[in-house]
């Protein structure tokens, strides 16, 4: 088995087509097209009057990161499928609407790289409802059918109702807000 | 981190950044009322506006306000309005919950002994008349009243857009009516308090020639009310030859057993957790 040498010019060309291609693959991973993870703190040091039992903690840490996975899922393909189970009410009748709004004008939504500081400010008595304040970071691309119109970094302030239901908590409400 | 900035600065860079038109959006409106946003520049652009349940697609003139109705309006949270002619540039506003038009009202349990401490809560929350969470603190006032009593009356200002309660039952079996009212907006919720555990449970005895016969006084909980027909009282007889149990629910306000045994027995009774006396009854003549 022979080598054949590699001529300078040849090696320099091969080194700008991999810097490129390095280039354009980490744009490609950052841009978020396959980024879908949802990175979440819970502080449930601060709910009341009902202290929030480790197990329910870590339940709706569970679920309230699916939610925020389904979101982004149902919004960047704009398709219905992902809200069943996570959402209820309202919460579900807005995430719903804005997706048939997106079909219906082309439109379509990225939520990419995110990161959610959430507290929750109250639990009630018979532990049926907890209240969640969710101050979540993340990159928002806007997307007119292939053309990119808005790409932006967002912090943004959540007031969010959660319900148990049979096998997992449910979001009611999911209320932007302009600060807590 | 370096490559995310180098790519939203290449995409901003294609976006052409610093070109004519721009857009100015209201600081904040509320839910369900109608709003303008003022453009600036020259020609066509196509408009875009998305929020809550919301994402709308128009073409507008630059330099004239773009009109947005109430209709499009009436979802509390964030919007975001983009203008798009040669590039993009947008803009975003709140919306804010209207007035309380409505009280989600959770009320626990929905039957609870009589007498007991923190037994029953309540928790509130109030809603516009589009369902936004209204998060402006308002004051929620409770009442809970038992037939023609007053059991409690509390306003409590709302924190985080939820105003709750804790309270004990009331002392009579019967309903516990429980309103939340919030200016003209009023929700109301029915509790049956029921008579809680027997208290002073007593037994009275008489030997006949089948045996004996046993009865408890009518039974009552701590505040006098009477427990339910139904509830079981458990009677144990002890005696030279063994022990023996009855079971006999309360009929009437009354429970009743008849125990065969010749000799002489000592009767204990319980229901639950409650004991009651003992009676200790002699042996066939």
């Amino acid at each position: 088995m022979s080598r054949m040498p590699i001529a300078k010019g040849h090696f320099r060309s091969a080194v700008r087509i991999f810097g490129l291609g390095t280039v354009l693959l980490a744009c490609s991973f950052s841009s978020g097209a396959a980024d879908s993870s949802v990175r979440l703190q819970l502080d449930v040091s601060k709910a009341g009057p009902r202290a929030v039992e480790s197990e329910t903690e870590q339940v709706i840490l569970r679920d309230y990161r699916f939610a925020w996975t389904s979101i982004a899922q149902a919004l960047e393909v704009n398709t219905l499928d992902p809200l069943e189970g996570p959402f209820v009410g309202i919460a579900k009748k807005e995430l719903e609407d804005r997706i048939l709004n997106q079909r219906r004008t082309g439109l379509s939504s990225r939520y990419v790289d995110q990161n959610h500081k959430v507290q929750a400010v109250f639990y009630a008595p018979e532990g049926d409802v907890i209240e969640l304040h969710d101050t979540a970071e993340y990159q928002l691309q806007i997307m007119d059918g292939n053309k990119s119109i808005h790409v932006e970094r967002v912090v943004a302030h959540y007031v969010v109702l959660m319900n148990p239901a049979a096998d997992r908590w449910v979001i009611r409400q999911l209320q932007a807000v302009s600060q807590f | 981190m370096w490559t995310r900035n180098i790519c939203i600065v290449g995409v901003l860079s294609l976006a052409g950044v610093g070109v004519a038109q721009e857009l100015r959006v209201p600081a904040s409106v509320t839910a369900g009322e109608e709003t303008a946003i003022s453009t600036t520049g020259n020609g066509k652009a196509t408009f875009y506006l998305l929020g809550p349940g919301l994402a709308n697609k128009s073409e507008v003139s630059l330099g004239e306000e773009i009109h947005l109705r109430s209709q499009d309006l009436r979802n509390a949270g964030d919007y975001l309005a983009i203008l798009c002619a040669e590039t993009c540039r947008s803009s975003s506003f709140y919306v804010t919950a209207a007035q309380p038009a409505g009280l989600s009202f959770l009320v626990h349990p929905s039957r609870v002994p009589a007498g007991m401490g923190e037994a029953v809560s309540g928790v509130a929350l109030p809603f516009d008349q589009f369902h936004n969470l209204v998060l402006d603190p308002v004051t929620v006032n409770f009442q809970l009243t038992a037939g023609n009593a007053s059991l409690l009356s509390r306003a409590v200002r709302t924190q985080n857009g939820v105003a709750w309660f804790r309270t004990n039952s009331g002392k009579s079996a019967g309903k516990l009516q429980i309103v939340a009212t919030l200016g003209a907006v009023s929700s109301s919720r029915a509790v049956q308090q029921v008579a809680a555990d027997p208290c002073n449970l007593r037994i009275k005895g008489l030997r006949t020639p089948k045996g004996i016969v046993v009865e408890t006084d009518p039974v009552r909980d701590c505040s006098g009310n009477p427990v339910p027909d139904g509830t079981i009282v458990t009677f144990s007889a002890a005696g030279a030859d063994g022990r023996s149990t009855v079971d006999a629910p309360i009929k009437q306000g009354v429970a009743r057993a008849q125990i065969e045994a010749s000799g002489p027995q000592v009767i204990s009774v319980a229901s639950g957790v409650v004991m009651g006396n003992e009676l200790r009854v002699g042996g066939q003549p």
